[in-house]
């Protein structure tokens, strides 16, 4: 069962068209990730699905509510963080939680247990008392995380979740969304502009450039569609490179005599018998290294740059975005 | 039920509002100083020249009930600024993708703002009683004060919140406050009488929200004379509400 379903969406905002008619669908329990630089129109996807903006055209559907027809129902299923600072810093992490837990109307019977719950799955029960404006980055993140799930809800939307986390703090927070959704079950879609979270969390990842889907699939789909992986032979003997073509592998054109490079499908499980066809050759090797496709070669391909040329624009798209509210636009 | 929710709402956004002073106290003392000012320093002097016919009432029992009214809606007309900073910081994204209706959110959050401008009451309380000037201070003054002091903040709040939606920028809302709020101070009743006012700003003052606020104030503290005070009370609510609703339908432009 699909509990996102997006179809058609399309927001201008003035002469600039943000998302441009985009579809796709989550299924239940489903980590989708939509992967992009900034400006590729992922935070847009996501505040139309919250039915905090309206679309220009097209729908979209939560658990099979529209998101123009029911906007309350949609909210009251959703859970979001955004990717700015949305805990109240003024507040202790326990008061941050009762705010939510009130607001959803968690009956009052429950609402104890259900805040002591999320604090202990996140691990904050013994900061919960103290000021939110003390915790570190990744404290912070996760007690955002912990106040959309007191309400358990269908669909979680991560909007740039890691965004200004150390890699220690990163793979914490990594692994909470993973338990979330071993635990219950949550459907689960982030957006995210580094190539690492994509692969490491996400079932299944939409490439979105320019406002446009330009590809769908699994990471390593993705990444089998480049062709694979490419294995380095390093040998003394020079028919290896012979031997290898002969054998029906793919060299590469920069192969030299001592080293030879070539495109296998997959690495890992590939390696052994590389090395047992060879030696039953009589080629002895002496080291071999194992390059995998990566997703920024996948992004490469299908948005004719890297992602990672668009990462130092980053403080850049804040100033402007900044700027850009400043004027009121 | 959708009634009782959308109460509970309102509630809950003004609880913890109000919670988040208790962790930092000091905007209690920032709203201490402006009255203090206007009653210790202008009161003061203006008391000794007696320029202003207020009647039988000194210009000190006049001026207070003004002075606490202007106290309060200084600080309310620019609570939109809040909502810039939450909309900034990411809080309003995330408020808005809870299921709580947009009005909910505006009153909850004017109710946190009536209530805080209690404290200024106290202070004027305590200021009048230093430099003695007579109140008629009783418990049914002091609720009705009170009530009418958490109205005015709301609508001042509610007014200021309304801007902040369509204007969006903190230089703006800073802005407009600054602009609207000495014509609305000086063209009420609050530091002189209406009746010495010429013709064209009589008009203005009678349409002025803040001289509804003092008339009320001043009917409870000062003269004792009841005959206004409904309709008072009765205007500051409509255009409490009028705002109210306004700021609701223009609410979400503010996260666009």
């Amino acid at each position: 069962m699909n509990i996102i379903e997006v179809e058609s969406l399309t927001k201008h905002f003035g002469q600039v068209t943000a998302v441009d008619n985009i579809s796709f669908q989550v299924g239940k329990g489903e980590i989708f990730g939509l992967l992009g630089p900034n400006g590729a129109g992922k935070t847009t996807t996501i505040r139309c699905l919250l039915t905090l903006i309206k679309p220009t055209s097209g729908t979209a559907r939560v658990c099979g509510i529209d998101i123009l027809k029911n906007p309350q129902q949609v909210r009251q299923i959703s859970g979001c963080v955004p990717q700015e600072l949305s805990v109240d810093g003024e507040l202790t992490g326990y008061e941050n939680l009762l705010f939510y837990a009130k607001l959803f109307h968690i009956p009052s019977a429950i609402r104890k247990k259900r805040i002591e719950e999320v604090l202990d799955f996140m691990q904050l029960t013994d900061r919960a008392n103290d000021l939110v404006k003390t915790y570190s980055g990744g404290m912070m993140r996760r007690l955002e995380i912990s106040q959309v799930m007191i309400n358990r809800p269908q669909a979680l939307f991560l909007d740039e979740l890691s965004i200004g986390l150390d890699p220690a703090a990163k793979r914490v927070v990594w692994d909470y969304v993973m338990r979330l959704r071993e635990e219950f079950d949550t459907t689960i879609l982030l957006t995210t502009h580094d190539m690492n979270e994509a692969d490491e969390l996400c079932d299944r990842i939409a490439i979105m450039n320019g406002g446009k889907i330009v590809a769908t699939g699994s990471p390593e789909e993705l990444k089998l569609r480049l062709g694979g992986d490419v294995v380095s032979i390093t040998t003394s003997s020079p028919d290896c490179a012979l031997v290898l073509s002969e054998l029906g592998y793919q060299l590469l054109p920069q192969s030299r005599d001592s080293v030879c490079d070539l495109v296998v499908k997959e690495g890992d499980s590939e390696i052994p018998h590389i090395l047992e066809r060879l030696k039953s050759r009589g080629i002895t090797t002496q080291s071999v290294s194992l390059k995998r496709a990566t997703l920024d070669d996948v992004f490469l391909r299908y948005a004719g740059k890297r992602i990672g040329e668009s990462e130092a624009d980053w403080q850049r798209t804040r100033m402007m975005r900044r700027t850009l509210r400043r004027r009121g636009q | 039920m959708t009634m009782a929710r959308s109460i509970i709402n309102i509630f809950t956004i003004t609880e913890f509002e109000l919670r988040k002073l208790r962790h930092d106290f000091s905007e209690v003392f920032m709203r201490v100083i402006q009255p203090a000012l206007w009653l210790l320093v202008f009161g003061e002097v203006f008391a000794k020249v007696c320029v202003l016919p207020t009647g039988s009432y000194s210009y000190l029992q006049f001026l207070t009930p003004g002075v606490l009214a202007q106290s309060v809606i200084f600080v309310a007309i620019f609570y939109g600024l809040m909502l810039v900073w939450e909309r900034d910081l990411g809080l309003l994204h995330k408020l808005l993708s809870t299921p709580a209706p947009r009005y909910s959110i505006i009153i909850g959050k004017a109710l946190s703002a009536g209530v805080r401008s209690i404290f200024q009451a106290v202070v004027v309380f305590a200021l009048a009683l230093v430099i003695q000037v007579h109140l008629n201070i009783n418990l049914v003054t002091v609720l009705g004060v009170l009530a009418v002091i958490v109205l005015s903040g709301m609508c001042f709040s509610s007014l200021s919140m309304f801007l902040a939606s369509l204007l969006r920028t903190r230089e703006r809302v800073m802005g407009i406050g600054q602009v609207i709020t000495m014509p609305l101070f000086f063209a009420s009743s609050a530091i002189y009488p209406i009746d010495i006012m010429p013709d064209w700003l009589k008009v203005v003052a009678h349409i002025n929200p803040l001289s509804y606020v003092v008339d009320a104030l001043r009917a409870m503290l000062v003269t004792g004379d009841f005959s206004h005070i409904l309709v008072d009370i009765g205007a500051l609510a409509l255009v409490t509400a009028i705002l109210i609703g306004l700021a609701s339908i223009a609410f979400n432009r503010i996260i666009r």
